[in-house]
């Protein structure tokens, strides 16, 4: 139990330092993040906490790639002309 | 007493020294000449000119932990959850200040950027009052009164 509660703050963690540059500001994604973890406090199931903690790496690594994608985007912009982006 | 320096210089000195000797005044080498038996020793000392290079690669200014404790309660007054009316140092944060776990990581995150260096998470588990906090980030900084 321990453990996994200890997991479950790394995540969240993990999730703020992420949530920084997120497109529609840090306090959305903070308020957002907060409420999708309040609404799973009463689990107790250690399976089940388990699961969930994958599923919120998962969303680190979406993250991830939303941030990447956003970069290459802002970058092929600027190297590109007006007539290739159509 | 220029042939007299040259004279010194061969047969007492070494390679380093004659290069400090044609530094020096010759008022110094007659200093040396009435030492002689330690000319070597003193001449050694003197090719060590001290070179002082200041280099403040990660300086701070210094603390006090009356600094610590208004910046650490400064930090939670400005975190929006908490009651600037009920904080103070000895306020217990999930207790007294109503904040729950998730909470408590948002402020151990506000304290490392306020500090500027990491709380492992088994030191934020710890840390369950301002007082605490102050108390941790002192022994980081190495500040004991």
């Amino acid at each position: 139990m321990a453990a996994g509660r200890q997991r479950v703050i790394d995540l969240y963690k993990t999730l703020l330092y992420m949530g920084r540059d997120y497109p529609q500001g840090y306090d959305f994604f903070r308020s957002r993040l907060k409420k999708a973890f309040q609404r799973n406090r009463d689990i107790s199931d250690p399976e089940q906490i388990k699961m969930l903690v994958k599923r919120g790496e998962f969303v680190v690594k979406e993250i991830e790639a939303l941030y990447m994608l956003k970069k290459y985007r802002t970058l092929k912009q600027r190297y590109s002309t007006e007539k290739d982006q159509s | 007493m220029a042939s007299l320096g040259k004279v010194l210089c061969g047969t007492f000195f070494t390679n380093t020294s004659l290069r400090v000797l044609g530094r020096y005044p010759m008022c110094t080498a007659r200093r040396y000449l009435s030492q002689s038996k330690i000319v070597n020793n003193l001449n050694l000392q003197t090719c060590r000119v001290p070179v002082t290079v200041m280099r403040h690669y990660s300086i701070k200014p210094p603390m006090t932990i009356e600094q610590i404790k208004k910046r650490v309660l400064l930090v939670l007054q400005l975190y929006d959850k908490v009651n600037p009316d009920k904080l103070t140092l000895e306020s217990h944060f999930i207790n007294d200040l109503g904040l729950d776990s998730l909470d408590h990581v948002e402020v151990i995150m506000a304290i490392e950027d306020e500090f500027g260096f990491e709380i492992p998470d088994e030191d934020a588990e710890k840390l369950h009052k301002p007082k605490d906090i102050v108390q941790y980030v002192c022994d980081r900084e190495d500040i004991y009164d």
